[in-house]
């Protein structure tokens, strides 16, 4: 089968949705179908894999508590048009369909097998309200809509009124779970963070305050964090004696970060809002750490209430410490997380994630159907062909 | 003021692009409901033809067997109008057989199959119903009742057994 995917945010630029698409393409590509993948890029010549084209220089908008790097305009719309119709895809696999970007600009001017994956998370907002009447006759022509998490279809039942099936976010679970240790990173009483801990959405400053009341039970406690960001800038709030078991690792690669999980004793989400799914929680769960996580909708979700993993109270530093304190005291409650954890995270493996989306392409699309450009049957020239086409 | 001369055929103009614009939605939606449809209907052969295959265990008893066979049979051969009722029993035949589980460890592959075509009649349902749904909300809309933009497309309609399909799957 060819497959075409579109990326709304910038390969070069490390995120979710990106790692997601290519994960995707990789598996795809294994099994034998043929993958072309459309994103923006700020530098072409970054991109490594062979099946990614650039669609030109992003722009960077504020957009749900981050920066988004998103590409629009006629030249992108060019662009994607050219794409398409060079492309002769039997599937074109939208990722974010409903922000400004590549993957709009294609829904609106492709028809055929097309299908949607609605990423985000977003509360109600009156500015869609105010955009849903254009956004909703292109959105009504994906042929299945793909929601990553129950809060994503949601969001996509309050904003567009439309319904979409649900499929998480997949992951390499072999990968988490075959990973070495690192003998620098493990020590007893660990706890890992991983993320760019300088958004506030993520929480680091919870952690930072929930620090203190933990040294003060287990004073050999250590703070291990993973992420792009100014690690001076977010000491200065911390208390000059504590800052010694603090230790800040910048950005770290997919190999480094799984040896990270397999290193540290406990993983840390103290997000306050704006997740959506928590890949990283599954790729905590696959490499076997216990996790404590606020109870923000998307990882109660995903944890099924504290079934998998301790909830505290999102933004409650006193809340977050106990729990942590009684992870990492009470050896079996751990085991017992790391043991469920491996085992949960086998669903969420590509294997079963990619036959579920493989799934959805089969469904959305007619005997032998091809996507192709809209241009053709635009209502009004279909109005002067009309007599043509008979 | 010659204002209304240049105003009235615009609006003219307008009002004849919203309704083939309007038109376009609906013809969409209903070719999705279509496509949806097609290849719901092929996996549902795809299942029929399977628990055919599943009756061949010499291990069953003969009750059930007979059970299986006519509602495979039926549900290939039956027209639209029994067509939900024959799918809905042949759902409840297979889902007697599945809990089986030691004629499931015996043959592995064939039901490693129904699994399969399980979960895909699972995603095929959701976007059939997700279409049907769709397309009957636009055509409810006055102006497409009032302008007859459905035209001749017959109304899109789910089936009982979609709804008890899904519940029997998801549990």
């Amino acid at each position: 089968m060819k497959i075409g995917l579109i990326s709304p945010y910038a390969w070069d630029v490390p995120g979710g949705v990106q790692a997601h698409i290519r994960d995707l393409a990789y598996h795809y590509l294994d099994q034998g179908h043929e993958i072309s993948v459309l994103a923006p890029a700020s530098d072409e010549n970054s991109i490594v894999e062979n099946f990614v084209v650039s669609a030109g220089r992003p722009v960077a908008i504020p957009y749900n508590g981050a920066v988004a790097r998103v590409l629009f305009g006629p030249v992108a719309a060019s662009r994607v048009r050219q794409w398409v119709a060079g492309g002769d895809f039997d599937v074109l696999h939208l990722h974010e369909p409903a922000i400004p970007s590549l993957s709009l600009l294609a829904c609106s001017i492709a028809e055929g097998p097309l299908v949607g994956t609605f990423h985000a998370a977003a509360p109600r907002q009156k500015v869609t309200f105010a955009i849903a009447p254009f956004l909703e006759p292109v959105i009504e022509k994906l042929r299945a809509r793909i929601a990553v998490s129950e809060i994503a279809r949601e969001t996509l039942r309050i904003h567009l009124d439309t319904d979409a099936v649900v499929i998480p976010n997949g992951i390499s679970a072999d990968f988490y779970q075959r990973a070495e240790a690192n003998p620098a990173w493990s020590r007893e009483l660990t706890i890992g963070f991983i993320g760019r801990f300088s958004e506030p959405r993520k929480g680091l400053n919870i952690l930072l305050e929930a620090l203190p009341k933990i040294a003060l039970v287990l004073p050999d406690v250590r703070l291990l964090i993973a992420g792009p960001g100014d690690g001076m800038e977010a000491m200065e709030s911390v208390n000059p004696a504590l800052r010694s078991r603090i230790r800040f690792l910048g950005r770290i690669d997919d190999d480094a970060k799984a040896s990270f999980l397999k290193s540290v004793s406990v993983y840390v989400a103290p997000n306050t809002g704006g997740e959506s799914f928590g890949i990283i929680l599954t790729e905590a769960m696959a490499s076997g750490v216990p996790i404590v996580a606020s109870n923000i909708p998307a990882f109660s979700q995903l944890l099924e209430d504290g079934k998998y993993g301790l909830l505290f109270e999102n933004e409650n530093a006193s809340d977050l410490a106990e729990k942590l304190i009684r992870l990492l005291k009470d050896k079996e409650l751990a085991r017992g997380y790391s043991e469920l954890g491996i085992q949960y995270a086998k669903r969420f493996d590509w294997t079963q994630v990619g036959d579920e989306i493989m799934n959805v392409y089969l469904h959305a699309r007619g005997e032998d159907e091809k996507v192709t450009l809209l241009s053709e049957a635009r209502p009004w020239s279909r109005l002067f062909t009309r007599g043509e086409e008979e | 003021m010659d204002l209304p001369i240049f105003v009235a055929p615009l609006i003219i103009l307008l009002i004849i692009w919203y309704l083939t614009f309007s038109a376009t939605r609906l013809d969409r939606l209903h070719q999705r409901v279509e496509t949806s449809w097609a290849n719901l209907d092929a996996i549902l052969q795809r299942r029929a033809s399977l628990a055919l295959e599943l009756t061949h265990f010499p291990e069953t008893d003969p009750a059930g067997n007979l059970l299986l066979t006519s509602a495979a049979h039926h549900a290939r051969a039956a027209d639209i109008s029994v067509r939900s009722e024959a799918e809905s029993s042949l759902t409840a035949a297979l889902l007697l057989l599945r809990q089986e589980s030691w004629l499931v460890e015996k043959y592995p592959d064939l039901f490693e199959e129904l699994d399969q075509i399980t979960e895909r009649l699972k995603v095929g349902i959701s976007l059939h119903v997700e279409g049907v749904s769709a397309a009957r909300a636009r055509r409810s809309k006055l102006i497409y009742r009032i302008f007859r933009l459905a035209g001749k497309a017959p109304l899109p309609v789910r089936y009982a057994f979609e709804d008890d399909s899904l519940v029997e799957v998801q549990r």
